[in-house]
C-alpha cells in the first residue's frame, strides 16, 4: 500500500524547512554552551557555509529525484494495469476469446480493404513523377466511347502539333507469344511499346543498358527487356542473360535490360517488353486512320495545366477532323490524368467498401461495449472493494481501458494475420478488377494505421463501461443493497442503444449487400444475344505485307475457315473484326433519303465485320432479310446488316430491309441493307442492347478474329486449329487464344469483387448483430433473475415471464429496424451506380435483409429467453 | 567540519553518513552532530555540504527521507538506510579499511627501493 500523498510542497520550500531546522538546532546549542544570540548566529552560519548555495542545490537534486519518481510511478502504475488487464482477461477466458475474435475479424477486415485502397488510391504510381502523366484518348463523339485509341495518323499528326506535352510515349495492347527457351515453348505475355514512353514514364532498367531511341526503326523487334517477375522466373535473376540472344515468337532477341520490380505497364503486365516503331504502321495506307490500337501517355510540361492541354487536344482534334473527313469524322482528342485512367472505375466502389468495413468495426465495438458492460456489472463488488481501499476513481477507470485496449490490441495482432491471408486469397480473385499496380498486400504504413485503429477501438468500447464504473457507488455495492434492479436504468438503456444501433447497422449493409447481390444477378443472367457455350476463339496477325491484295486476304480467310471446318467435332467457324462484348470500332452513318441538318450529330454505330456464318455459328437470330452469303463479293455494291435496336430506333416503320445508308460524310457509295438480326449486348453492364451494323467479311476482308464452334471442349481443338491454319499459311501467328464464355466473363469479373466483399462484410455484421441480440437478452434475464423467481413462486405463468423480457427487448429491436430503415435509404443511395437496371429500394432485396436479421435475431434471444421462463423460484430466491 | 583541502574524497562523506545512519533514523543536523563527536571535530569543512550529499544518496536509493517530529515537537526531516543502503555501507566500509591499510603499509614501510639516496 502506498503512503498517503500530501499535496507535495515546492522542493525549495521543504529544503528551506529543513535547513532552517538544522540552523535553528546548531544556533540553540551555541546559546546553551553560553554564546550571545548574535554570536551564536553568527558561528552557526559560518559553520553552515553556503547557505544560499547549499539551498540550490539541494532544491535542484530535490525536483530531479521527484520528477524521476513519478515517471516511475507511472511506469509502475502502467505495468500494473496491464498486469490486472491480463489478469482480468484470463479469468474470463470464453469473454476475452469471443472479444478478440470479433475483433480480428472486424480489424482485420479493415486493415485489408484499407490496404487495398492504399495501394490503388494513395500510393504514388511506380513512374518518376507522376502527377504530371496523362493518358491520352481519342474519344467517340455521340458514343459510349470515352477511352478511345489512336490510329497511327494521330499520334504522327499529334507530335507534330502539341506544345502541352514535354516527352509523349505510345504502346499497344499486351499479346500473347511464344517464348521458346531450353524448355517446351510456352505462352507468354509480351507488350510492344516505344523507347520514348520508357522515357516519358521515367522508367529506367535497373541491369542492362535499355532500349535505344532507333531500337523501333526496324520493322521487327530485335532486342527486348523482361520485366523482373519473367527474369526471376525464367532465368532465376541470372544477371548474365543480359546481351544473350532469346527466341520470342521464333525470332531471336537480343536482351538489353531487365526492368525495376515495383515498374508495371499503364494498362496490363507483361513479361517482355519489345521497341515499337510506327514507321510500319505509317506505311500502310489503309490502317494509318483507319485501325486503332495506339495507347499513348504524355507528360505535361512544367506550367502546363491538364486543363490547357486538353483544351489544346481538343483543338487538335477538331483540326484532325477537317483535314481527314474520312477517318476522323467525330474523333476527338483528350486526355486524362494517368492515375485516374488507370485507377479506372474503381474508386467509388473501393470506398464504398471502406465504409463498410469501418461499419463491421462500429458493430463490433457497439457489440463489445455491451458485452464489456455486463462483465462490469457483475465484477462491481471488486471494484467497490478497491474504490474503498483507496483506489482513485481515474485509477479505475484508466485500468478499464487498459483492458479494452489490450484486448482489441491483441485482436488488431490477430486482425493483421487474418487480413494478410485474407488479401492473399482475395489476389487470385482480383487478377482484373483492381489496377494493375496495385499490390494488394499489407505494407509498414497500413500496419501503423490498423494498430492506430486497435487502440481507437479499445477506447471507444471501453470508454462506456469505464465512465459507469466511476460513477458507481461502493457503499451501496459493498453493503449487497442489490434489492430491486441490479442494473440501473442508464445501464439497461445504453445497452439497449448499442443493440439498436448494430441491428440498424447491420440491416443497412445487408440490405447494401443484397442490393449489390441483385444488381450482378441482373447482369449475369441477362442474356448477351448469342450462344456463348463451346466457342473457341483466337485473332490471326495477318503480315499486311504478305496480303497485300483484298482478293488475297479474300481467299485467305476463306481457306483457313475452309481448313478448319473439315475439323471433326467443328459445326461452326465464323470470323469477324471484334468479338462480342470487345467491339470498339464505330463508325457514322447516313441514311439515304433521311433529311438531316448539319448541325445535328452525327450518330456513330458499333460496326463489325462478319463472315457468312458469323450469325450462324454465333446463334444470333436472323429475323428480317438475309445472312451475307456467297453473292457479297468484292467489286459488287455493298451490303450491310443491321441489328433490332438500329432497326427499330431508325426505321420505325418496319422498312430496314431494302433502304441504303452511306458510311462516312455523304458521297456516292451507299451500301444496302440485306437483313436485320437479333440484338448482342455489347457492354454487358448495360441492360440495353446498343445499335449495330455489319459489314460483309467477303467484300472488305479485314476480319481476322475467329470463333470456333465445337462439340467438345473448344481450347482441346487448338492443336488440331493451329495445324490446319498452319496447312493454309505455316507462319501467321496466332494470339489472345481464349473461349468466348472466357471473354464474356471478363467483363464481369471487376463487378464480382465488389459484390463478394459486400456479403462477406455483411455476413460478418449480421453474425455480429446477432450476438449482440442474445448477450443483450442474455444480461437482461440474468439481471431479472430474482425478479422473475418471484413473479413465479407468485403464480405467474411461463409464458407471461417470456412475454415480459421478449417486450423489453423487443423494443430495442424494434428501434433498430427504424434506424435500419433510414441507413438503408443512405446505403442503397451510395450503391447507385452499381445496381444496373435493380431499383434503388428494390423491396426483395431489401425483404431478404429484413428477413435474415430477424431469423438470426430470433435463433439469438430464444436460448435466453428460455432460460429466463425456466427460473426455479427456489434456488433463485435462497 | 569537512575542510575544503583536507583531502577527503567525496565518497568518505557518504561513508560517515551511511555509518551515522546504521545506529538508526536520524535528521541532517543529528549526523552532523555525531559525526562531529565521533571524529574529535578533527574534520572541519562546511557542515552545509552534508545535504546535498544527502539528497545524492538519496537519489541513489540508499537512504530514504520521511519528515517526522522530534522530541522537541519540532518538524524535521528524518534519514533512514535502506536495504540497497546497508549493502552499500558494508562494501565502503570494507574497501575504505582494504585502502587504509595500504596507504598505512605503503607510508610505514622501513624497505628503501633501489634509488633512495
Amino acid at each position: 500500500m502506498r503512503d498517503f500523498k500530501f499535496i507535495k510542497s515546492k522542493p525549495e520550500n521543504e529544503v528551506d524547512d529543513e535547513l532552517q531546522f538544522h540552523l535553528e538546532e546548531r544556533i540553540a546549542r551555541n546559546v546553551a554552551s553560553g554564546m550571545s544570540a548574535e554570536d551564536a548566529q553568527r558561528a552557526a552560519l559560518a559553520r553552515f557555509g553556503d547557505v544560499g548555495g547549499v539551498r540550490e542545490e539541494c532544491a535542484k537534486l530535490l525536483s530531479a529525484d521527484r520528477k524521476a519518481e513519478s515517471r516511475r510511478d507511472l511506469f509502475d502504475d502502467l505495468r500494473q494495469d496491464l498486469r490486472f488487464a491480463f489478469r482480468s482477461a484470463v479469468r474470463a477466458p470464453l469473454f476475452s476469446l469471443l472479444a478478440v475474435a470479433t475483433l480480428a475479424l472486424g480489424i482485420g477486415a479493415n486493415a485489408a480493404v484499407f490496404g487495398v485502397v492504399k495501394s490503388v488510391l494513395l500510393d504514388a504510381l511506380p513512374y518518376a513523377d507522376p502527377g504530371r502523366l496523362m493518358r491520352l484518348y481519342t474519344p467517340l463523339r455521340s458514343s459510349n466511347l470515352m477511352r478511345g485509341a489512336f490510329s497511327a495518323g494521330s499520334v504522327s499528326d499529334l507530335r507534330e502539333r502539341q506544345h502541352s506535352f514535354s516527352a509523349l510515349g505510345v504502346y499497344q495492347s499486351v499479346r500473347d507469344v511464344t517464348y521458346s527457351g531450353n524448355d517446351a515453348p510456352q505462352v507468354m505475355k509480351a507488350l510492344w511499346l516505344e523507347p520514348a514512353l520508357l522515357q516519358t514514364l521515367g522508367v529506367r532498367p535497373i541491369r542492362g543498358p535499355g532500349f535505344r531511341d532507333d531500337d523501333g526503326a526496324h520493322d521487327t523487334a530485335t532486342v527486348t527487356m523482361l520485366s523482373y517477375g519473367a527474369w526471376q522466373r525464367l532465368f532465376g535473376g541470372d544477371a548474365n542473360i543480359i546481351g544473350k540472344s532469346i527466341r520470342i515468337n521464333g525470332l531471336p532477341r537480343t536482351v538489353v535490360g531487365i526492368m525495376p520490380r515495383e515498374f508495371v505497364p499503364p494498362e496490363t503486365q507483361a513479361d517482355f517488353y519489345l521497341p515499337l516503331g510506327m514507321s510500319p504502321f505509317m506505311r500502310d495506307p489503309v490502317s494509318v486512320r483507319g485501325s486503332h490500337n495506339f495507347g499513348m501517355i504524355g507528360r505535361l510540361k512544367r506550367g502546363v495545366s491538364a486543363e490547357a492541354a486538353e483544351r489544346e487536344l481538343d483543338a487538335i482534334g477538331n483540326e484532325l477532323e477537317k483535314l481527314y473527313l474520312k477517318d476522323n469524322v467525330g474523333i476527338g482528342m483528350t486526355a486524362v490524368p494517368l492515375r485516374d485512367a488507370m485507377v479506372g472505375d474503381t474508386r467509388t466502389p473501393l470506398l464504398v467498401l471502406l465504409a463498410s468495413a469501418a461499419l463491421v468495426l462500429l458493430i463490433t465495438c457497439a457489440n463489445l461495449a455491451g458485452a464489456l458492460l455486463s462483465r462490469t456489472i457483475a465484477r462491481r463488488k471488486e471494484f467497490a472493494v478497491r474504490v474503498a481501499l483507496g483506489a482513485g476513481r481515474g485509477r479505475l477507470v484508466r485500468q478499464l481501458l487498459t483492458e479494452s485496449m489490450l484486448l482489441s490490441i491483441v485482436g488488431g495482432g490477430a486482425g493483421i494475420a487474418l487480413a494478410v491471408l485474407g488479401l492473399g486469397a482475395l489476389r487470385g480473385l482480383s487478377i482484373a478488377a483492381l489496377p494493375s499496380y496495385a499490390s494488394l498486400a499489407l505494407d509498414t504504413g497500413a500496419i501503423v494505421v490498423t494498430f492506430a485503429l486497435a487502440l481507437i477501438t479499445g477506447l471507444l468500447f471501453g470508454v462506456g463501461p469505464a465512465l459507469s464504473v466511476g460513477r458507481s457507488d461502493p457503499q451501496r455495492t459493498l453493503r449487497d443493497d442489490t434489492r430491486g434492479a441490479s442494473e440501473s436504468v442508464r445501464t439497461r438503456r445504453m445497452r439497449g442503444i448499442l443493440v439498436a444501433g448494430q441491428i440498424g447497422l447491420c440491416v443497412s449493409l445487408l440490405a447494401a449487400a443484397a442490393l449489390l447481390m441483385r444488381g450482378l444477378l441482373a447482369i449475369t443472367s441477362a442474356p448477351i444475344g448469342v450462344n456463348s457455350d463451346g466457342l473457341l476463339t483466337f485473332t490471326l496477325q495477318v503480315p499486311s505485307g504478305k496480303y497485300r491484295t483484298t482478293d488475297s486476304r479474300v481467299q485467305l480467310h476463306e481457306q483457313v475457315e475452309q481448313a478448319i471446318r473439315t475439323l471433326p467435332s467443328v459445326t461452326g467457324v465464323a470470323s469477324m473484326t471484334a468479338l462480342p462484348t470487345t467491339v470498339t470500332n464505330s463508325n457514322g452513318i447516313f441514311i439515304e433519303g433521311s433529311p438531316r441538318s448539319p448541325n445535328d450529330p452525327v450518330p456513330f454505330i458499333l460496326t463489325v465485320i462478319a463472315s457468312n456464318d458469323y450469325f450462324k455459328t454465333l446463334g444470333v437470330p436472323l429475323k428480317q432479310g438475309r445472312a451475307f452469303d456467297a453473292t457479297d463479293r468484292p467489286n459488287v455494291p455493298q451490303t450491310i446488316i443491321i441489328n433490332e435496336a438500329f432497326a427499330r430506333k431508325y426505321f420505325p416503320k418496319g422498312n430496314a430491309v431494302g433502304s441504303r445508308l452511306h458510311i462516312g460524310p455523304p458521297g456516292p457509295d451507299l451500301l444496302t441493307i440485306v437483313g436485320v438480326v437479333g440484338n448482342v449486348r455489347n457492354d454487358p453492364t448495360h441492360l440495353m442492347p446498343e445499335p449495330m451494323m455489319y459489314l460483309a467479311d467477303g467484300q472488305v476482308p479485314f476480319g481476322d478474329t475467329y470463333a470456333v464452334r465445337t462439340t467438345g471442349t473448344p481450347t482441346l481443338l487448338l492443336p488440331e486449329v493451329r495445324r490446319a491454319i498452319s496447312t493454309v499459311d505455316p507462319v501467321i501467328p496466332m494470339y489472345k487464344v481464349s473461349t468466348l464464355n472466357a471473354v464474356i466473363g471478363d467483363a464481369f469479373r471487376a463487378r464480382r469483387l465488389p459484390v463478394v466483399l459486400m456479403t462477406a462484410f455483411g455476413s460478418l455484421a449480421l453474425l455480429l448483430a446477432s450476438v449482440g441480440v442474445y448477450a443483450m437478452f442474455a444480461s437482461m434475464a440474468s439481471a431479472r433473475e430474482r425478479e422473475f423467481g418471484v413473479r413465479v413462486a407468485l403464480g405467474s405463468s411461463r409464458g407471461a415471464i417470456a412475454r415480459l423480457v421478449l417486450r423489453q427487448g423487443g423494443s430495442w429491436m424494434v428501434i433498430g429496424l427504424v434506424i435500419g430503415a433510414i441507413g438503408v435509404g443512405v446505403a442503397s443511395r451510395l450503391v447507385r451506380t452499381q445496381l444496373f437496371g435493380v431499383p434503388e429500394l428494390d423491396p426483395i432485396a431489401i425483404g431478404i435483409a429484413v428477413v435474415a436479421l430477424l431469423v438470426c435475431a430470433t435463433m439469438a434471444l430464444l436460448v435466453p429467453v428460455r432460460r429466463a421462463t425456466r427460473v426455479d423460484p427456489i434456488t433463485v430466491l435462497r | 567540519m569537512f575542510a575544503k583541502d583536507s583531502g577527503l574524497l567525496q565518497g568518505t562523506v557518504e561513508l560517515l553518513v551511511l555509518k551515522t545512519l546504521s545506529w538508526g533514523p536520524m535528521h541532517g543536523y543529528g549526523i552532523a552532530s555525531w559525526i562531529e563527536s565521533a571524529t574529535d571535530d578533527a574534520l572541519s569543512v562546511e557542515e552545509g555540504s552534508l545535504y546535498p550529499a544527502l539528497y545524492r544518496m538519496t537519489r541513489k536509493g540508499w537512504i530514504k527521507a520521511q519528515w517526522g517530529v522530534t522530541e522537541n515537537n519540532r518538524r524535521a526531516k528524518y534519514y533512514h538506510l535502506t536495504a540497497e543502503g546497508r549493502r552499500q555501507f558494508k562494501d565502503q566500509m570494507s574497501g575504505w579499511q582494504r585502502f587504509a591499510a595500504a596507504v598505512t603499509q605503503a607510508v610505514t614501510t622501513k624497505a628503501a627501493p633501489s634509488w633512495a639516496k
